[in-house]
């Protein structure tokens, strides 16, 4: 019969009205991800051997580490791991070329920044990896501390310190300009409590500039946010 | 209830004639009055129009449609029209400026002239022509030139090719849907809506002509520019064919028309067809709207259904399928009436 085709799509199309809606309602509902999903592109730092598979396998150079010779000893040791996001492809290689899975596929798909710098994910030592460094690094602070060239620096000194007592001692009232949330600045407190290197940089900050202070404090936090739930997915 | 809007209109003519006011300024008054509100409906009816639009085809396609603004995104509409209204309104340096600003007012005015004839409920007439019939097809076919206009003021090459198309669609669909019609008039035995409506109350005319209601369909969709037949508006052909050049108000006044057409052919479709006003229970302005919405809703599932059609093939359909058929359609309806007369019915 001429014009059955019509009446069929018409009919299709009819059904779908009645048939339940495909879309996920993205912000609030999150999609379903497959096992494989490739999405933002991690890295496990204490698991790294320092091989440098994964860059000479990398086709569009989006890895790079900076390393050092262990002393005493030929190992190297990884201080910082790179990946430049913004070239990545998704290509997969160097995951499966990873001998000990520290490169992974997570499932975090929102992947834009507001700057260009963002996009690069940096990630530094953990301090806990070895006491070393971070011992030596205080002392070197200390040291400056001794010798103020001159009358203003001593000055600045004196207030960093005492703004690092009150960091310290009551993070609670001290963050309360910086943060919004209570949440935030528990997890400030935290991180500060739990680094020196971290809590010596925000005092500092706190004195010569309190807007770069702020967004630093808010970074660290993102990023302690941002880390927390990575660790509880590897554990499932 | 169903003498509402009547007694309504009733009231204010004697209000205005006890104010001293002599009774053929009250009718002017009167008037002027229906055509604000006529006005006024095809304007908010429009916003829900496509609100329904977007909803049905987002249904249609398992999607859900506008969500996010007030209850089932119905706020959406306003708030994009807000947006038409507060854009620059952008004229091309080499564009013919008087035939391009000029293109959409006619266009609405044409389209609003068509509800002039339009029963929407007993004894609702604005203006209650002998030759309604003959008025809505004449007046219908001026939206051409209103596209045309648009074309050809643009000064763009793809504007004016829509212009082009969307005037041979037009002519050569105005035929089908003209002898599509004439099969009523020839069992009603009067080109006065009214009339034709009246002629329907043992039996719709869907029933006694259901060659010239689907033949009416298809040219009324091609008419409208619309579902399969956008041919001149193609959008990934021609942009938005005559309508490119056009931005912020005057291209919403376009959609306005284009809606507002659709209303009006699916009135037609409902007055002619369907029984126009007359229905139990409900009184006879709701009948009318509740049959409208139902034509507009087959108009926007065939949208959504059937991809465009090629221009040549759309040409051929209408020479060579849809004039016979409604021709041989007159030509059996007058046969059908002659036979039935001889009958002594």
């Amino acid at each position: 019969m001429f014009g059955k085709g019509l009446l069929k799509g018409l009919g299709i199309t009819l059904g779908h009205v009645f048939e339940k809606d495909i879309t996920v309602q993205y912000p609030e509902e999150r999609p379903f991800l497959q096992d494989r999903y490739r999405g933002c592109l991690a890295f496990d730092f204490p698991k790294c051997i320092v091989c440098g598979l994964c860059i000479k396998t990398c086709p569009n150079n989006v890895l790079s580490f900076e390393t050092a010779k262990e002393e005493g000893s030929k190992k190297k040791k990884l201080l910082s791991y790179t990946i430049d996001l913004q070239y990545c492809l998704f290509c997969n290689l160097c995951v499966e070329v990873c001998p000990t899975n520290t490169l992974y596929f997570n499932k975090d798909f929102e992947l834009t920044k507001f700057n260009r710098d963002d996009i690069k994910i940096v990630y530094n030592r953990p301090a806990e990896m070895d006491s070393v460094v971070r011992g030596r690094e205080g002392d070197g602070h200390e040291e400056k501390t001794d010798n103020p060239e001159t009358e203003a620096e001593a000055k600045r000194l004196k207030q960093v310190e005492a703004m690092k007592t009150v960091l310290a001692k009551n993070p609670q009232k001290s963050l309360a300009k910086i943060f919004e949330s209570e949440e935030d600045i528990a997890i400030m407190a935290n991180l500060m409590s739990s680094d020196d290197k971290k809590l010596n940089k925000m005092a500092e900050l706190m004195v010569e500039d309190k807007e770069k202070a702020a967004k630093l404090a808010q970074a660290w936090v993102n990023k302690d946010k941002k880390d927390r739930p990575k660790e509880g997915g590897e554990q499932e | 209830m169903e003498n509402l809007i009547l007694n309504i209109a009733h009231i204010l003519t004697s209000w205005l004639v006890s104010l001293g006011i002599p009774a053929l300024w009250a009718d002017l008054i009167l008037l002027i009055l229906q055509w604000t509100c006529i006005v006024m409906i095809i304007t908010l009816n429009v916003l829900v129009l496509i609100w329904l639009e977007r909803k049905v085809s987002g249904f249609m396609q398992l999607r859900l449609g506008p969500n996010r603004l007030g209850p089932f995104g119905c706020f959406q509409t306003i708030a994009d029209t807000l947006k038409l209204l507060t854009k620059e309104d952008i004229i091309p340096a080499k564009a013919d400026k008087l035939i391009f600003m000029t293109a959409p007012m006619f266009f609405i005015i044409v389209a609003v002239l068509l509800y002039a004839v339009i029963p929407m409920g007993k004894d609702m007439t604005v203006v209650d022509l002998n030759v309604g019939l003959f008025y809505f097809i004449s007046v219908g076919s001026l939206s051409t030139i209103c596209i045309l206009m648009a074309g050809w003021g643009s000064n763009n090459k793809w504007s004016l090719l829509g212009a082009m198309r969307s005037v041979a669609q037009m002519v050569s669909y105005e035929i089908p849907l003209a002898f599509s019609l004439l099969g009523i008039v020839m069992i009603a035995g009067s080109l006065n809506l009214s009339d034709i409506v009246a002629a329907q109350h043992k039996l719709w005319f869907i029933i006694m002509q259901p060659v010239a209601f689907v033949t009416y369909f298809i040219a009324a969709t091609a008419e409208l520019n619309r579902g399969p037949f956008d041919m001149p508006e193609a959008e990934q052909e021609l942009t938005a064919g005559a309508y490119t050049e056009y931005t912020g108000m005057r291209w919403a006044l376009f959609f306005l028309a284009e809606y507002t057409n659709l209303v009006a052919v699916s009135a037609l479709a409902s007055t002619l067809f369907l029984g126009g006003w007359l229905g139990p229970w409900l009184p006879s302005w709701i009948w009318i709207i509740i049959k409208t919405y139902l034509v507009m809703l087959v108009f926007m599932w065939l949208k959504w259904t059937f991809p465009r059609i090629r221009m040549d093939h759309l040409m051929s359909f209408s020479w060579k399928i849809l004039i016979p058929v409604s021709l041989v359609n007159i030509i059996i309806t007058g046969g059908g009436i002659l036979f039935f007369k001889g009958m002594g019915w």
